[in-house]
């Protein structure tokens, strides 16, 4: 009966957390404003965390570059699944502008799934509240899989 | 007992919230927000300006040769995409348009993709192109010693120079989007290639001297 309330309980409110991997800070910008009181994703239940292990959606913003990947990839491998990753701005999707640089990792997928991604540069919050949402969906058929 | 801000809580809870109700109150891009792109194919004439100028590399153009002629599909990765809207501002026939559709949000890579195609003719199945087929043929000897006849405007809408006008400083050649232009400085000759120009306009919009016509 408790795991069956904490479940309900997690699916309602699912925390995130950031990773900025070599973003030009645009989109980190925008995940910020979509957390504070003019969007404010907390009263639909996102909480920012501070640490990979408490988190079910991870919001990874920037082309990837190759001093980062590692971190990003143990980052995610902390992360409890069923977990949700959501790539922001179209940088993580593709490289963007920063395509082909010699510090460039990315694109994400090569490396994880990825679940939602989030298209703009930087994506507007409306779209960022969007994509989170759809990421509490795909959050809610991995859980009930499970 | 002094209990401070007491009134100023009670009144807020009942004022209106401050918050931008997203998902419950549907809001509009402002006005000018560049989001996703539009893409209208019957009015491209795929010279490849916007594929040169796309900083992000997000615009692809496949070829492929069908009966009626070249099957052209131009495909806009949204997912590469930073909506500078330089493609659309470089677009001589206006067409790419950046919308305020905002919601780009998708589960898989192919959502994220914009395109169009078109069937471009070849110019040699239509009466009127003709004309420039056997015109491109007597090019190499009439167009640099005949200045005369090369200032009426062609019916195709193609570019003609007039040689009293032209300094040959060859900024029309570098922005063809096609290469058809060739501008000799020492030799003072203009050539173009009909069969690869497009009839874009850039070379006759970028002439200092406005020596092209089209």
């Amino acid at each position: 009966m408790f795991k069956k309330l904490i479940e309900e309980s997690t699916a309602k409110s699912p925390w995130l957390f950031h990773i900025n991997a070599g973003s030009c800070n645009g989109c980190d910008i925008e995940l910020v404003s979509v957390l504070t009181p003019r969007y404010d994703a907390e009263r639909l239940g996102f909480k920012l965390t501070g640490t990979p292990r408490h988190a079910d959606i991870v919001v990874v913003t920037g082309p990837v570059t190759s001093q980062s990947l590692p971190r990003v990839l143990r980052a995610i491998s902390q992360v409890p699944e069923p977990r949700c990753i959501v790539t922001m701005g179209s940088c993580p999707q593709s490289g963007n502008v920063f395509r082909g640089s010699y510090s460039v990792a990315g694109p994400l997928s090569k490396y994880v799934h990825v679940d939602v991604d989030v298209a703009g540069c930087a994506p507007k919050p409306e779209a960022v509240i969007d994509g989170l949402a759809l990421a509490t969906q795909i959050l809610k058929e991995k859980r009930a899989k499970k | 007992m002094d209990l401070p801000f007491v009134k100023e809580a009670i009144s807020q809870l009942f004022s209106k919230t401050s918050c931008a109700m997203y998902p419950a109150v549907p809001s509009e891009a402002a006005p000018g927000y560049r989001g996703r792109i539009v893409y209208h194919p019957d009015r491209c004439i795929a010279c490849g300006m916007c594929e040169r100028v796309c900083s992000g590399n997000a615009i692809t153009r496949t070829v492929e040769k069908v009966e009626e002629g070249d099957k052209i599909t131009l495909t806009f990765n949204l997912g590469s995409c930073t909506f500078c809207a330089t493609c659309a501002d470089f677009c001589s026939k206006d067409a790419i348009e950046l919308t305020g559709d905002y919601h780009m949000v998708a589960t898989k890579e192919e959502d994220l993709l914009v395109s169009g195609t078109f069937i471009k003719k070849p110019p040699v199945k239509k009466a009127p192109a003709a004309a420039p087929k056997a015109d491109a043929a007597a090019k190499p000897g009439t167009e640099p010693d005949a200045p005369g006849c090369s200032i009426a405007p062609r019916d195709d809408g193609k570019p003609v120079c007039d040689k009293t006008k032209c300094v040959y400083c060859t900024l029309c050649a570098k922005k063809c989007p096609q290469g058809a232009i060739e501008v000799d400085r020492a030799e003072k000759t203009w050539n173009c290639d009909y069969e690869a120009c497009v009839a874009c306009g850039v070379c006759a919009t970028v002439c200092p001297k406005k020596a092209i016509e089209m």
